[in-house]
C-alpha cells in the first residue's frame, strides 16, 4: 500500500477519533464539575457538624450519635445477655487508673452510703432526714506515693495536726476537677438512708470473673467480690411513680462529690451488675475505691464508680463525669 | 493530527487505532467509591485518635496487643512517639470516638450497597478472582518490575487487580466483624470469643486497618502510573479504547 492510498482512511479514522474525544470531554466535564460540587458538600457537612455548638465538649451531631447507637443497643440487645465469665487462675493483678474522686485516703470508719429515692424510707431505721449532714474523715497525712499529693496538701491546708480531716458531704465544696461540680449532686437537707458497710453486706455475697474493659483500650480479666445490684436494689427498693413505673435512672457519687456517674436501672440490676467489696480475693483498697464501688461487665470502667458515696434513684437523666468531658453516657459494651 | 490520542489524555492506547468510549464502571461504583475514599480515610484517622489513649501511659503499661515481636522480643510497640506527633494524634481521643461511632454507619451501609450493586448488577463477574487469576498476578507484577514483558490488555481487571480489589472487600466486611466484637464484647461476646477475644479482636481490627494503609498505598501508584484515562474512568465512567478491543458493555449483555 502506498501513502496515497492509506491517507483518506486515517483521516477518517481520525475524525471520527475526533468526536470521541469530544464527547469524552463533555462527559468529564459534566462528571467532574459535579465531583466537585460533591466534595465541597462533603468537606461543608463535616464542618457544619464539627463546629455544631457542643453537648458536653461534644458536637451536637456526634452526641446525637452517641445518643441513637445507644437507644439501638437497648432495642437490639435488650441488656439481658451475660458477659463471659473466666476460671478464677486467669485473674489478673488490678491496674491502676483514675484517682478522680480518690484524692485523699477515707477513713473506713467514717463511710456511710447515702441512698436518696427509696420507697417508703422512712420505715427503716437507717432513715436521716438529711444524708448530706453526714461527715466523712480523711487521713491527715498526704501520701507520699501520689503524684498529686502536692496538690492535696494546698487543699487540705485548713486541716491541722493529726486529726483526720472531716467534711459534711453536702456543704464542702465539690466537684474540683475537670468536669466541674454534678449537676445532679444531692441539695443540703435530702432525706435518705444513711447504709453501713454491715448493711450492705448482709446481702449474698457473690463472686465474678470477668474482663474489665477500660476506654482507653486496655483490659484485664479481674475477680471481683461483693453483692449483686439486683439484691441491693431488691433490699432498698425505689420509689414508684404515681403511675406505678419504677423510675429510670441511678445516679452514683463520691463521697466528695468530684466523681459522679449516672447509668439505667436496667443496668443495675443486670444480674452481673456487683457492689464491689474485693478485688483479687482481697479487700478494695483505697486507690481501687475502698470501701465500695461498681463493677458492670456491660459498661466500660469510667462507669464503674469507685468510692461510692451517693445513689440515687431518679427520673431524670442523670449527670455523669465522662459525659462532660466529651464520652458517651452510654458506654455499653 | 494524526497523533492526537497519543497525548496524555490516552497514552495506553495504540496510535491510528480506532476508538470508541468505554462504558467502564457504572455510576453506582463510582459513587460508593468516592463515598468509601473519605469515609474510610475518616474511619482511620478516628480509630488511631481513640487507640492512642492506650499508650498514653505507656512507660507504666507497655502496650501488649500492637507488639511487633516474637515471644520475649519486642522490636517495637505502635505506635512510636515520634509519629504520633507528627501525625497530630496525642489528644484527640473524644473527636475519634465521635467520628468513629458515626462513619462506622456510612462504612457499613455503603460497604453493603457496594457488595449488593456488584451481585445484583453481575459486576462482581469482572471482580472475583478465576481460576487463572493467580497465575496471571504473578505475571502482572514480574512484568511491573520489568521481570517480563508486557501482558496483553485484561477486560476489566487483571487477574492481580481481581485478588486485591476482592480481598480488600473482605478486609471492609472483616473490619465491620471485629468491630462489632469489640464495641459490643458483651451483648455480641459469642461473636468476640469466635473471634480470639477481645484483645485478638482488636489485634485484628488494627492489622486490617494497616492492611487498608498498605492497599491504598499501592492502589494509589497503580492508579498513578495507569494514568489519566484510567483514573478518569472512576469519575466519568468511560475510559477510551481502541475498538477492535472487547467491549465492556457486550459482555455485560451476554449476562441476562
Amino acid at each position: 500500500m502506498s501513502d496515497s492510498e492509506n491517507k483518506p482512511q486515517a483521516d477518517d479514522i481520525d475524525a471520527e477519533n475526533a468526536k470521541v474525544l469530544a464527547a469524552s470531554r463533555k462527559h468529564t466535564r459534566r462528571s467532574f464539575a459535579f465531583a466537585a460540587l460533591a466534595a465541597v458538600a462533603a468537606c461543608g457537612a463535616y464542618r457544619w457538624a464539627v463546629y455544631s455548638p457542643a453537648d458536653g465538649m461534644q458536637p451536637l451531631p456526634r452526641r446525637r450519635a452517641f445518643q441513637m447507637n445507644a437507644e439501638l443497643s437497648r432495642a437490639i440487645f435488650d441488656e439481658r445477655a451475660l458477659a463471659p465469665t473466666y476460671p478464677i487462675t486467669h485473674a489478673e493483678r488490678p491496674r491502676v487508673n483514675g484517682r478522680v474522686g480518690l484524692k485523699q485516703d477515707l477513713l473506713p470508719d467514717s463511710w456511710r452510703l447515702q441512698l436518696v429515692g427509696v420507697e417508703n424510707e422512712k420505715s427503716f431505721p437507717q432513715y436521716a432526714p438529711d444524708v448530706t449532714a453526714w461527715e466523712y474523715a480523711y487521713q491527715p497525712s498526704v501520701r507520699k506515693d501520689d503524684p498529686d499529693s502536692a496538690q492535696d496538701a494546698m487543699s487540705k491546708s485548713n486541716a491541722t495536726g493529726n486529726e483526720p480531716h472531716r467534711e459534711r458531704a453536702g456543704k464542702s465544696v465539690r466537684g474540683l476537677e475537670e468536669a466541674g461540680p454534678s449537676l445532679s449532686t444531692l441539695a443540703v437537707g435530702t432525706p435518705g438512708l444513711l447504709l453501713s458497710l454491715t448493711d450492705i453486706l448482709r446481702l449474698p455475697k457473690y463472686e465474678l470473673v470477668t474482663q474489665f474493659k477500660c476506654i482507653e483500650g486496655w483490659s484485664q480479666i479481674i475477680h471481683w467480690a461483693g453483692v449483686r445490684m439486683a439484691d441491693f436494689i431488691e433490699a432498698y427498693p425505689p420509689a414508684r411513680k404515681p403511675d406505678g413505673a419504677f423510675p429510670r435512672y441511678v445516679y452514683m457519687e463520691t463521697p466528695n462529690g468530684d466523681y459522679y456517674v449516672g447509668y439505667d436501672l436496667e443496668v443495675c440490676r443486670h444480674p452481673q451488675t456487683l457492689l464491689v467489696t474485693e478485688m483479687a480475693g482481697e479487700p478494695l483498697t483505697q486507690i481501687h475505691g475502698a470501701p465500695l464501688r461498681l463493677h458492670a461487665p456491660t459498661k466500660y470502667g469510667y462507669k464503674q464508680i469507685k468510692r461510692i458515696g451517693v445513689i440515687a434513684y431518679t427520673d431524670m437523666k442523670p449527670d455523669d463525669y465522662w459525659t462532660k468531658l466529651g464520652y458517651d453516657w452510654y458506654a455499653g459494651l | 493530527m494524526p497523533d492526537d490520542h497519543e497525548s496524555d489524555e490516552v497514552r495506553d492506547v495504540p496510535p491510528h487505532a480506532t476508538l470508541r468510549l468505554e462504558r467502564k464502571h457504572p455510576l453506582a461504583i463510582r459513587w460508593m467509591h468516592w463515598i468509601n475514599f473519605p469515609v474510610l480515610f475518616i474511619m482511620i484517622l478516628s480509630g488511631i485518635r481513640t487507640y492512642w489513649n492506650t499508650t498514653d501511659n505507656a512507660h507504666l503499661y507497655p502496650h501488649a496487643v500492637y507488639r511487633i515481636g516474637v515471644g520475649s522480643f519486642t522490636l517495637t510497640r505502635l505506635f512510636p512517639a515520634s509519629v504520633w506527633k507528627a501525625l497530630d494524634i496525642p489528644w484527640h481521643v473524644t473527636q475519634g470516638l465521635g467520628d468513629h461511632f458515626f462513619f462506622m454507619w456510612i462504612f457499613a451501609i455503603n460497604g453493603i450497597a457496594y457488595v449488593a450493586f456488584l451481585g445484583l448488577s453481575g459486576e462482581w463477574r469482572f471482580l472475583v478472582p478465576r481460576r487463572e487469576s493467580l497465575k496471571e498476578a504473578v505475571q502482572v507484577i514480574l512484568s511491573f518490575f520489568y521481570l517480563r514483558r508486557k501482558l496483553a490488555t485484561q477486560k476489566k481487571y487483571n487477574g492481580a487487580q481481581r485478588i486485591a480489589y476482592t480481598s480488600v472487600i473482605a478486609m471492609g466486611a472483616g473490619s465491620l466483624i471485629t468491630g462489632l466484637a469489640i464495641y459490643k464484647p458483651t451483648q455480641a461476646h459469642y461473636l468476640t470469643t469466635l473471634l480470639g477475644g477481645y484483645e485478638w479482636a482488636r489485634w485484628e481490627h488494627f492489622w486490617l486497618t494497616m492492611g487498608f494503609c498498605a492497599f491504598f498505598l499501592v492502589h494509589v501508584i497503580q492508579v498513578v502510573i495507569a494514568g489519566w484515562n484510567n483514573f478518569r474512568g472512576m469519575v466519568s465512567g468511560f475510559e477510551i479504547r481502541p475498538a477492535s478491543e472487547p467491549s465492556l458493555d457486550v459482555e455485560r449483555k451476554s449476562w441476562r
